[in-house]
C-alpha cells in the first residue's frame, strides 16, 4: 500500500515540557492506524502538530513522499489532512450548515474576498446531502444550531464534515469520548467507511477493545516517544496494555497463575 | 419571534408610546429631529462595537478616541497650518493605528481586551487632555466638502436631519450585510463562538480580531469628527463614558457580550431606544440627576429578559 503520511524525528517542547521527542510514523492510504498512550503521552500534540495548530520545533513531514512544511491549519487542509481535535471542534453559535462549511465557504462574487456572500442555497443544499449521506438528516436540520445538538450528534457533524473534503489522511482524537454505545457505535461505523472509501485513519483512543474493533495498526506513545508499532493482527489486549503504561503486564499474569 | 432584537424591539415601541403618551412634544419634529442628530454619533460606534463583540473582544477605547480624533485633526490644523484634508487624513492614521495597537496586544499577547483597552482609554484621553493643555477648540466651522460630508444638514419638511444619519444608515446596512451573508461574517460569529474551532478550519482569527478593532477605532474617530463638526468645537473630554453607553446599546440589543451571537439590528434597536429613554425622561420631567437610575434601571430590565428568553428557548429544545 502506498505511503500517504510520514513523519520523521519530530520534536516539540513547551518551555522545558518536551512533550515531543523524535516522533516518527507513517501512514498508508486506506489503513486505520490507533494511535496509544496514557494522558500527557504526547498524543494530542503530535497531531496538532501535523494538523499545523502549531509549528513543530523540528523534524520533516512528508506527504504522499513529498517534504511539506505545515505551518497553519489551512495548510494541512490544503495537503489533504482533516483533523477532528478532542476539544470539541464545532462553533455552537453557528447552523450545522455554516459549520460543516466553515473556513471554506461556498461564495458568490468570489473576487469580493471576504466579503463575498455567501451562496446560502449552496450551502443548505449540500449540507443536507451532505447530512443524508451520513444518515443522520432523518434527526438533523442543516439550519439547526449546534448548540442544539447532543455530544454524539456533534461528533457526527465533525466526521461528517472531515470526510466531505475527501482528505486523504482523517485524524480524530478521542473521539467517543463523552458519547453513548449507540454514538460511539456510530462513530467506529464511519472509522470503517473512511477506510473502506480509501481514506487514512489516526485515531487516538483510551478504549482497547475499539482499536481491536477497528484498527489495523496501533502505535504506542510513551512520554513523547514512540515504543511501539505492531499489527493488530501480531498482538492481543494484555500486550497492549502493558505497551501503554510501560509494565510487563502479560509476565505479571504468568507469575500470578 | 423569541429572538432577542424582536423582544428589543417590542420594548422599543412600547418606550416610545409611553413617552408620546406621557408628553406631546415627544413626537414633535423638533424633539425627533434633536433625536436623529445625537443618534448616529454613537450609533456609527455601536456598529463596530457590535461586530467586535461578536468576535468576543470588546473596546473601551472608544469614548477617548472619539475625543481624541478631533482635537488632533484641529491642532494640525490651527496650530500647524495643514490642509483640513490633510490633517483628516492623519486623524484617520491615527485611529488605524490605536485600533492595530488594541488588537495585536490582545491577539498576539494574549492580555485580555478589558485589561488592553481600558490602559488604552486613559492614554488616549490623557493624550487628548495634554496636548489641549484641556482647554476645547474652536473645530472647522467655515462651510466646505468636509464639513458637508460628515456634518451637513438638510431639512424634510418640518424635520431637520444631518448627513452623519446617511452614514448611519449605510454603515448599517454594509454592517447587516457583513454580519449575515457575508463570508466574514461567518467567521466573525465562528470566531466569538469558538475560537479554537475556527481556527482548526483555517479561520485567520487573529487577522480578523485586529482588522474589528481597527474598524471600530475608525469608527469611534468618524463618529468624534461628525460631533466635532456639528457642533463646531473639539474637546478634550467629548465621548466621556461613551464606551459604556454603547456597549449597553449593543448588549440591550442582544449581542452577546461573551461573544458568537450578534445582532446589527438589535444594535441599532439598542441605539434608538437608549437615544429616546434620555430624551423621554427629560421631557416626562424626571430630575436631571436621577437620569441614570432610570437608564440603569432599563437597561438590567432588558437583559434579564434576554436572558429569561435565552433560558426557555432552551428549555424547549
Ligand atoms: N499548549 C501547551 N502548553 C504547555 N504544555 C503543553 C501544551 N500542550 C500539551 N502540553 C504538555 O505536553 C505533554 C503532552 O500533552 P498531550 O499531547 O496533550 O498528551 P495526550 O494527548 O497524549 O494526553 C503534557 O505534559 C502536557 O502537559
Ligand atoms: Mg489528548
Amino acid at each position: 500500500m502506498q505511503e500517504v503520511l510520514r513523519l520523521q524525528n519530530l520534536q516539540k517542547s513547551f518551555g522545558s515540557v518536551r512533550a515531543l521527542k523524535n516522533a516518527s510514523l507513517t501512514l498508508r492510504e486506506g489503513e486505520v492506524v490507533a494511535l496509544l498512550g496514557d494522558n500527557g503521552a504526547g498524543k494530542s500534540t503530535l497531531i496538532k502538530a501535523i494538523s499545523g495548530v502549531f509549528p513543530i520545533d523540528r523534524g520533516d513531514i512528508y506527504v504522499r513522499g513529498e517534504k511539506v512544511s505545515i505551518r497553519t491549519t489551512r495548510e494541512a487542509m490544503d495537503l489533504g489532512i482533516e483533523t477532528i481535535h478532542q476539544d470539541t471542534s464545532l462553533a455552537p453559535d453557528l447552523s450545522i450548515a455554516r459549520n460543516l462549511f466553515l473556513g471554506r465557504e461556498p461564495v458568490n462574487l468570489k473576487w469580493l474576498g471576504v466579503f463575498a456572500p455567501l451562496d446560502l442555497a449552496k450551502l443548505r443544499d449540500a449540507a443536507s446531502a451532505l447530512l443524508k449521506r451520513v444518515g443522520i438528516s432523518k434527526k438533523l436540520d442543516a439550519d439547526a444550531l449546534v448548540s442544539t445538538l447532543s455530544g454524539g450528534e456533534r461528533q457526527s457533524i465533525a466526521i461528517s464534515r472531515a470526510m466531505q473534503f475527501a482528505a486523504k489522511v482523517i485524524i480524530l482524537d478521542e473521539p467517543t469520548n463523552n458519547l453513548g454505545v449507540e454514538e460511539t457505535h456510530g462513530v467506529l461505523r464511519f472509522v470503517k467507511e473512511m477506510r473502506a472509501a480509501g481514506h487514512s485513519v489516526l485515531l487516538i483512543t483510551h478504549n482497547i477493545h475499539h482499536v481491536f474493533e477497528v484498527a489495523d495498526r496501533i502505535i504506542v506513545m510513551r512520554r513523547g516517544e514512540i515504543v511501539a508499532e505492531q499489527t493488530v493482527a501480531d498482538t492481543d489486549l494484555l500486550s497492549v496494555e502493558s505497551l501503554i503504561t510501560g509494565a510487563d503486564l502479560s509476565a505479571l499474569m504468568k507469575r500470578a497463575q | 419571534m423569541r429572538s432577542p432584537q424582536f423582544s428589543s424591539f417590542v420594548i422599543l415601541i412600547v418606550l416610545l408610546v409611553v413617552f408620546a403618551v406621557a408628553d406631546g412634544n415627544f413626537l414633535s419634529p423638533l424633539n425627533i429631529s434633536n433625536m436623529m442628530a445625537f443618534l448616529p454619533e454613537l450609533g456609527i460606534i455601536a456598529l463596530g462595537m457590535t461586530l467586535l463583540l461578536t468576535a468576543g473582544e470588546f473596546d473601551l477605547s472608544v469614548g477617548a478616541v472619539f475625543g481624541l480624533a478631533p482635537v488632533v485633526v484641529m491642532l494640525l490644523v490651527q496650530n500647524a497650518g495643514v490642509d483640513i484634508g490633510v490633517a483628516l487624513l492623519a486623524g484617520l492614521l491615527l485611529c488605524i493605528a490605536i485600533g492595530a495597537i488594541n488588537g495585536v496586544i490582545v491577539t498576539k499577547i494574549g492580555i485580555s481586551s478589558f485589561l488592553v483597552t481600558l490602559s488604552m482609554l486613559l492614554i488616549v484621553r490623557g493624550a487628548a487632555l495634554y496636548i489641549t493643555q484641556g482647554f476645547p477648540l474652536k473645530s472647522w466651522d467655515q462651510p466646505g466638502f468636509f464639513v458637508t460630508l460628515l456634518a451637513g444638514s438638510f431639512n424634510v419638511g418640518a424635520f431637520r436631519f444631518y448627513t452623519s444619519l446617511w452614514w448611519f444608515i449605510g454603515l448599517s446596512l454594509f454592517a447587516v450585510y457583513v454580519l449575515r451573508y457575508a463570508k466574514l461574517g461567518n467567521w466573525i460569529s465562528a470566531i466569538g463562538s469558538n475560537r479554537n474551532a475556527a481556527v482548526a478550519r483555517g479561520v485567520p482569527a487573529d487577522a480578523v480580531k485586529v482588522w474589528l478593532f481597527i474598524l471600530t477605532s475608525v469608527l469611534a474617530g468618524l463618529a468624534g469628527m461628525i460631533s466635532a463638526f456639528r457642533i463646531s468645537a473639539a474637546s478634550p473630554v467629548a465621548g466621556t463614558g461613551y464606551e459604556l453607553e454603547v456597549i449597553a446599546m449593543v448588549v440591550v440589543g442582544g449581542t452577546a457580550l461573551t461573544g458568537g451571537r450578534g445582532t446589527i439590528l438589535g444594535t441599532i434597536v439598542g441605539a434608538l431606544m437608549l437615544r429616546a429613554i434620555r430624551n423621554g425622561i427629560v421631557l416626562v420631567g424626571v430630575p436631571g440627576l436621577a437620569y441614570n437610575i432610570f437608564v440603569g434601571v432599563i437597561i438590567l430590565a432588558m437583559l434579564i429578559l434576554h436572558a429569561l428568553l435565552q433560558k426557555s428557548a432552551a428549555r424547549s429544545w
